[in-house]
């Protein structure tokens, strides 16, 4: 570790101290509690500075005992031999402290490093995994299906042939969904995403993700609650419209078809907050936090499929606008996703003057 | 001379330019193929299509130069074919002067639909002075008049004005900027405050439900379709 001029400050400075309070000790207590004292600067010094500071801590502290406090005191010279091996302790105790912290702090590093690469490894796996399975069942379906159109369609009944060519687009539709989500995953995480920040209303937001999801909520009852004076927040429009699109999927692969999705927005004055609310499923035993781990398939995960990044991209977009997204448990069973996103005082807007507004023909007296 | 309506398809991927042929000679059309964007410019003026796809997405140069580039001569409709990761090329080729767009996948019936727009668009330009029919609401762009349910209904210049940019491109996609300046001018081109406050307005007269929006469509981050029939 480099030695900083912190270091040697702290050197300085324990010195300093432990000589103040050998001053306040001299008369009282005997000089090698004097020489304690100093010998706990040094420790102090080489926990928390460089192996340098300490050695730096340890002869400056050898100096200042030797100089101030052992006779004949105001020099160098010692007369006791067993002084000699105080100031060998002191150096020695030093060197020592000060090596186990640094083997400590390499060890804690090491650990973290591994760490680190034990997590990349598990998403590096969870990624072939994920590729190799969640994107070749689809494949999968769509070879399958339009093959048999291919080699049999002429002998099928038309309602038959039309179901495969169905299953065909629908499957290829949650490919190109999966692979979209793998890529924006990927570009989330290396910051390739630039955040276009503009006034956008959530009413709109909400609106598109909610025509986006259509389908994959046709069999549910979801109702929207944006209230009419909602204010305007500075976002991404795209990509928090993507976020929120997340969600409702999410709503809609983990809860029975039939079951209420509520979409929700509301304010207090510092944070906007968007809630999907879901009434399925048993969310007893889900990990609040582990669901927004990349690659988490939800434990309620039956045949819902997908890649396990929607929440995660969710949270990702969220945090990248100075927000956060997490859950909670509906009461009486299903999940509780929010959204929070920092609000701004939006710009002003001139009201239409008067003149400009008697301008125009259309008033609100019908007679005319 | 050939009565269909002609198409030409700017892809290089020859699979895509494949299936867009027969579905569009299945559903009448005649289909002219460039397989890149030089190509597509000079395609585009010597076959004389109706309606140009233009793949964001090719190997010489970019789409949005195709589009560009055919604004400079002609104001024939372009669609664009853009996938999900290309948010940003899609603005701009908006900002070009295409007119509408696919996102990859698509389905054929989403857009044949955009098609069938785009050439009544063209077969009418400037159709701005229409009387435009919402559920309950009927608003005559000349005539400066609106009501609702047979009452009358107020609305303000600015909202005239804005329903007039969005009803100039009936069913097609206009941008927070086109419509920005086209209703408050130039030096305003960035407020887009202005443009949700008003867009909200309208819908709470015209919209019969202004949550769920049938007429005053968001096209999210690009900006916004005025869908009624005229």
């Amino acid at each position: 570790m480099r030695t900083g001029w912190t270091g040697y400050a702290w050197a300085i400075g324990a010195t300093l101290a432990a000589t103040l309070a050998g001053f306040a000790m001299r008369g009282r207590f005997d000089l090698v509690n004097i020489a304690m004292v100093y010998l706990l600067a040094v420790v102090l010094v080489a926990l928390y500075q460089s192996r340098g500071a300490a050695i730096a801590a340890s002869v400056l502290c050898v100096a200042a005992f030797d100089v101030l406090f052992v006779p004949p005191e105001g020099t160098f010279t010692v007369h006791d031999a067993q002084y000699l091996l105080t100031f060998a302790i002191m150096l020695g105790v030093g060197l020592i402290v000060s090596r186990l912290v640094e083997r400590v702090r390499r060890q804690a590093r090491e650990q973290a490093l591994l760490e680190i690469e034990a997590e990349t490894e598990r998403i590096r796996s969870a990624l072939l995994a994920s590729i190799s399975h969640d994107l070749r069942t689809p494949l999968a379906v769509v070879a399958g299906a339009s093959s048999t159109l291919v080699e049999s369609g002429e002998r099928m009944l038309p309602e038959a042939r039309q179901a495969l060519a169905r299953s065909v687009f629908d499957q290829s539709h949650e490919l190109s969904e999966r692979v979209s989500k793998l890529l924006q995953m990927t570009r989330l995480d290396t910051g390739a995403i630039k955040v276009e920040r503009d006034w956008t209303a959530m009413a709109d937001v909400a609106d598109s993700a909610v025509r986006r999801m259509s389908d994959r909520l046709a069999a549910h009852r979801l109702m929207v609650e944006i209230p009419a004076d909602l204010p305007l927040v500075r976002v991404d429009a795209a990509l928090i419209e993507q976020a929120l699109g997340n969600l409702l999927e999410n709503a809609a692969k983990h809860t029975p078809p039939g079951t209420i999705v509520r979409l929700r927005a509301k304010t207090d004055g510092q944070r906007l907050v968007l809630t999907v609310e879901d009434h399925g499923g048993d969310a007893a035993d889900v990990d609040l936090e582990r669901m927004f781990r990349k690659f988490q398939h939800g434990s309620m995960e039956g045949a819902a499929g997908g890649v396990g990044l929607g929440l995660a991209i969710c949270r990702a977009i969220v945090r990248l606008h100075g927000g956060d997204c997490w859950a909670e448990r509906t009461l009486g069973g299903g999940m509780t996703f929010r959204i929070s996103l920092p609000l701004e005082r939006p710009p002003e807007m001139p009201a239409e003057t008067p003149y400009e507004a008697a301008d125009g023909p259309a008033t609100d007296d019908p007679r005319r | 001379m050939d009565p269909r309506p002609t198409i030409l398809v700017v892809e290089d991927e020859p699979e895509i330019r494949r299936f867009l042929r027969s579905s569009l000679e299945a559903e009448g059309y005649r289909v002219a193929e460039s397989a890149t964007a030089r190509r597509g410019v000079i395609d585009a003026g010597t076959h004389k299509p109706d309606v140009v796809i233009v793949d964001l997405g090719l190997p010489d140069f970019d789409g949005v130069e195709v589009v560009r580039q055919i604004r400079r001569w002609s104001t024939l409709p372009i669609l664009i074919l853009s996938a999900r990761t290309q948010e940003r090329a899609k603005i701009d080729a908006f900002e070009a002067g295409a007119d509408d767009y696919v996102t990859k996948p698509f389905g054929i019936r989403e857009l044949l639909a955009r098609i069938k727009v785009a050439l009544r668009h063209a077969a009418r330009p400037q159709a701005g002075g229409a009387v435009l029919r919402f559920d309950r609401a009927v608003v005559d762009l000349e005539r400066r008049t609106a009501t609702r349910d047979e009452e009358a209904l107020h609305l303000t210049p600015i909202e005239f004005r804005l329903l007039a940019a969005l009803a100039r491109h009936l069913g097609l996609v206009v941008t927070h900027r086109q419509l920005l300046v086209e209703v408050w001018g130039p030096s305003h081109a960035g407020d887009t405050h202005y443009l949700r406050i008003y867009v909200k307005q309208l819908r709470d007269k015209l919209e019969p439900d202004p949550l769920h929006p049938r007429h005053l469509v968001t096209e999210i981050g690009v900006g916004y379709r005025l869908v009624c029939s005229d």
